[in-house]
């Protein structure tokens, strides 16, 4: 886990390149890799490479980066983990390739020599990376199908740049600050930037699964190489012609799959430690890092003054859990005047707008005290086993509104009628929206997630940024393209859009910057292209009682107290906090927040909005 | 086309430049220019390359584009050589299922259209801009996939090289042993934005450090009575000296003989003039809010400043009056015609694909 950059000056007209400016954007990024930094820059001065270390595999100099091959044809620049790296090594020695560290850096430059570009579709991990081809003369940039790792990048016509975060790429002081409306609506809609969006015109983010060529004319568009939707449809297609699986095999088939995926994500030269929360999804996962043979497990667990002795309160299941799977556990206090201190560094770490993360934030701020530098999550189980209300409620909404809502009219009819009414009672201001939107999937999920409902949003935008905004985001139809090829059975489509959508824009962007400005890498290994692919099958036959099967993994069960208890998420008084520290408890309130100290947002804003 | 061969002005010789390019591609093998004024008389066509009759008239000029392209048919691609021709050539290349391909100049691009020229400028599959400046401030309205919009900027011609100052020809002007600041452009009363105001502005506190600055005018066209007016309000009559339009010739004996070039504009969409200046060597001054920025290559060919900082505007002239320091010639070599040629290959390869 690391922070890269990189400078391009593809252009003819273009000046080389700055080594400076490439400076200016790594150290921004510092806090993502403390255990070393690097820079390489081509003889000719049109390319150059940055690369902030945190060392966590082949600790040795020969991990070092940027990295070059032999004959320097190939240079690669990486952030992240290639979990299956030393299968993919056995296989390019066996070809004849020599490799100089133990690193899976190295493996990145030997498998694109090899394969080219279509190396990505062997790669299991989660990554961001550029190689640069020198007889090709040209960039090649790579994420990794979930995004779990970030990739940002700015083309003016001249120059490409590319770093692992937005705001590094402006320190570097030449990318223009011009303000992006569709990441401002998007924002605002969702509670997050959604990709390939950024607040900033200039900026985009390579979207997950994608591929990026930049040669003499510029970037290319993006090229997709993997799509959840298209995992589940071939798994719809393929489930036609098997016998839907006994709840016996669903566990077995459950269970091997993700051991093998928790036993990857295990690969390190350093310790590795686990959040650990009181629910399914951690404790699941520290199970199976015993069962694949890790001795000494360190976990965390947060909690707060305010809920000893409450339900909230996940310490004491987590202590459960902690004895039942052997580990060494740690409860951190995290108390109010923390939360306030720490406030302004959230917001200088927090790299795009986001209502969330703060839980992140000190979970590992917690893990990087304990000396961790690596730990595993369980975050993504609510998507892959379907735990959001989200799989019940959308197909029901659908089902329930799709006669109505395909009344020319009769959707804007009602929610003209009924947003006053919605208003009046105190009702949630998007079930106005429920004939307009919840016919369709895609409706009926923004409905769900949203933040905002569209039409809210002339009550806290400027009129020229929405108008544009919403015109180039086109929010139903965005949400509904994550649904190409279209899965058949609801849960694909919900655990695509939650994945796509949610899970990427929100859960794992927070996870990156709150982890990454402690030092701290998160490995997810219930977010995995190889679990999907083994998980989907099960899934769309007919997944019951999907995160039961995952409590079910271990070889010892979570307790049904674990099982049982309500899903509450992972709650804290953080919101309280907030009515103190910022006069706002609720995520609307805290968006404006955001939006108030992001200077991106802050042309966006209008007036404060009237209470839901 | 608005306008190739037969033409003037800049977008004219930009344009001649794109089909000279297009002549040398081996992805072409025929380039029909329906121009909207010009004609070609005189000049001599590049192989491949066949223009029109010039029609002025909107509907004559629709009525040939479309004879054009049932004539011309099959073929593989449209170029739009304006924002406003877009709908007319985005209704042909529909019919034709064939690429299009928009160039675009200036401050053309830089607001949003009307709904129809932008519908029809969204569907292009390529869209040429002149600078990186120009690209952003389309950007900012067209609903495009930022990697269809690519940046080709103007060539300097090699006639412009340094040499020794012509002091006859400044002896006729009456600017033998003057410290000339020199600005080369229309004087269109849409092209107030080119800053010579601006000049006028400073030019009693440059005459302080400099009595012998003189500030010399190229150009001609509909605001330089206005001008001129105002030079005259300003009791700087005796300095400021309009030339009206002049011939290359006059212009490179200008470049090479003046103490610095300035044009402190706000809307350039590239700014040639900064390019054919700083090749004859003569330093070179510019905004640093448009596509100045481009021919000024962010400063390594010519001086960058904020166009409405009077005071860094009179520094920078002041010093420059005040050095013998040239331009390096050789930093324009960027812009040389073979480099933009070898784009311009690419990008028909690119559109091919």
């Amino acid at each position: 886990m690391c922070g890269i950059n990189g400078i391009f000056a593809y252009h003819y007209a273009a000046n080389p390149i700055d080594r400076d400016e490439l400076v200016r954007t790594r150290e921004h990024m510092a806090a993502r890799g403390p255990d070393g930094k690097g820079e390489w820059i081509s003889k000719d001065g049109r390319i150059g490479f940055g690369h902030r270390r945190l060392s966590i595999i082949d600790l040795s100099q020969a991990g070092a980066q940027p990295m070059l091959n032999d004959d320097g044809s190939l240079s690669v620049t990486f952030n992240g983990e290639i979990y299956n790296y030393r299968e993919l090594r056995r296989g390019l020695e066996a070809k004849g390739y020599v490799f100089r560290s133990n690193s899976d850096t190295e493996v990145l430059l030997h498998l694109y020599a090899d394969k080219g570009e279509a190396m990505v579709h062997d790669l299991r991990g989660m990554f961001a990376f550029a190689i640069w081809d020198e007889r090709r003369r040209r960039t090649f940039l790579a994420r990794d199908p979930y995004g779990i790792k970030p990739l940002y990048y700015a083309d003016d016509g001249w120059t490409f740049r590319f770093a692992s975060q937005v705001k590094a790429l402006l320190a570097g002081g030449v990318v223009s600050r011009d303000a992006e409306p569709a990441g401002i609506v998007g924002f605002y809609l969702w509670g997050s930037v959604p990709e390939p969006f950024t607040t900033y015109q200039a900026i985009r983010a390579l979207p997950a699964g994608t591929t990026l060529r930049v040669d003499q004319i510029g970037a290319d568009t993006p090229r997709r190489y993997h799509s959840i939707a298209q995992v589940y449809a071939n798994s719809e297609i393929a489930a036609r012609s098997r016998n839907v699986p006994t709840l016996a095999e669903a566990q077995e088939h459950i269970r091997h799959a993700l051991l093998d995926s928790v036993r990857h994500h295990l690969i390190a030269d350093v310790p590795v430690g686990a959040f650990l929360s009181g629910g399914i999804d951690s404790g699941a996962v520290v199970g199976l890092m015993r069962d694949a043979g890790q001795q000494d497990i360190q976990t965390v667990t947060l909690t707060f003054d305010e809920f000893q002795g409450c339900p909230d309160d996940e310490a004491p299941l987590a202590e459960i859990v902690a004895r039942l799977y052997g580990a060494r556990h740690a409860t951190r206090v995290v108390t109010r005047s923390e939360f306030e201190a720490d406030l302004p560094r959230v917001l200088e770490a927090m790299d795009q707008p986001s209502v969330d993360g703060l839980n992140t934030w000190f979970v590992s701020k917690a893990a990087a005290e304990l000396g961790l530098k690596v730990v595993i999550s369980g975050l993504g189980g609510d998507e892959v086993f379907g735990g959001y209300p989200s799989f019940k409620d959308v197909p029901n909404w659908v089902r329930l509104m799709s006669g109505p809502s395909h009344v020319p009219g009769l959707g804007r009819m009602t929610r003209a009628v009924c947003r006053p009414l919605v208003r009046r009672l105190g009702m949630n201001p998007k079930a106005a929206g429920m004939v307009e939107l919840g016919g369709s999937y895609a409706g009926a999920y923004l409905l769900r997630r949203g933040l905002f409902m569209p039409w809210e949003l002339s009550d806290v935008i400027n009129p020229d940024i929405l108008r544009m905004g919403l015109d180039r985001l086109d929010p139903v139809r965005r949400v509904g393209a994550q649904l190409r090829p279209t899965p058949a059975s609801a849960h694909g489509k919900i655990s695509t859009l939650e994945s796509t959508l949610y899970m990427r824009n929100q859960l794992l962007r927070d996870t990156d910057w709150a982890s990454m400005a402690h030092s701290l890498e998160v490995r997810v290994p219930l977010i995995d292209s190889v679990l999907l692919q083994s998980m989907a099958p099960i899934a769309v036959a007919g997944l019951k009682n999907g995160k039961s099967l995952l409590a079910g993994a271990p070889a010892t069960a979570l307790s049904e107290a674990v099982v049982r208890r309500p899903k509450r998420g992972f709650k804290t008084p953080i919101e309280e906090w907030m009515r103190s520290a910022v006069n706002t408890p609720s995520a609307r309130g805290w968006s404006k927040t955001i939006a108030a100290s992001a200077d991106s947002l802050q042309p966006s804003l209008r007036k404060p909005l009237p209470a839901a | 086309m608005t306008e190739a061969f037969g033409g003037s002005g800049g977008i004219a010789q930009y344009n001649r430049d794109l089909l000279w390019a297009l002549s040398k591609s081996n992805s072409v093998s025929e380039v029909v220019v329906v121009p909207r004024l010009g004609s070609s008389g005189g000049d001599a066509l590049p192989t491949k390359v066949r223009q029109l009759d010039a029609s002025r008239a909107r509907t004559t000029y629709v009525a040939r584009s479309v004879s054009a392209a049932m004539q011309s048919w099959p073929f593989d691609a449209i170029f739009c050589g304006h924002l406003y021709h877009m709908p007319l050539a985005a209704l042909i290349g529909r019919t034709a299922q064939v690429p299009l391909w928009l160039q675009t100049h200036g401050v053309d691009a830089w607001r949003r259209p009307d709904p129809i020229i932008r519908y029809a400028a969204e569907h292009s599959q390529l869209i040429t801009t002149v600078s990186r400046h120009t690209k952003r401030k389309l950007l900012a309205w067209a609903n495009i996939e930022p990697e269809r919009v690519r940046v080709l900027p103007n060539t300097v011609r090699p006639m412009f090289s340094p040499g020794p100052a012509d002091q006859r020809f400044m002896e006729q002007l009456g600017l033998a042993d003057q410290k000339v600041i020199l600005t080369v452009s229309r004087l269109s009363s849409a092209d107030f934005y080119k800053g010579h105001h601006r000049i006028f502005q400073i030019l009693p506190s440059i005459l302080k450090f400099h009595p012998d600055a003189r500030y010399v005018i190229v150009g001609d066209g509909d605001a330089r009575a206005e001008l001129q007016q105002d030079v005259a309000r300003r009791g700087l009559s005796s300095v400021v000296l309009f030339l009206g339009g002049r011939s290359d010739t006059d212009v490179l004996s200008l470049y090479r003989s003046s103490k610095v070039f300035a044009m402190p504009s706000t809307k350039e969409g590239f700014g040639i003039v900064f390019l054919e200046a700083a090749a004859t060597g003569l330093p070179v001054i510019g905004g640093n809010r448009d596509g100045s920025a481009d021919a000024l290559a962010d400063g390594l060919i010519g001086r960058m400043i904020d166009p409405e900082d009077e005071d860094a505007l009179t520094e920078t002239l002041v010093s420059a009056l005040a050095g013998s320091a040239k331009a390096d010639a050789n930093s324009v070599g960027r812009f040389a015609f073979e480099n933009f040629a070898r784009h311009v290959d690419d990008l028909v390869q690119r559109l091919a694909c």
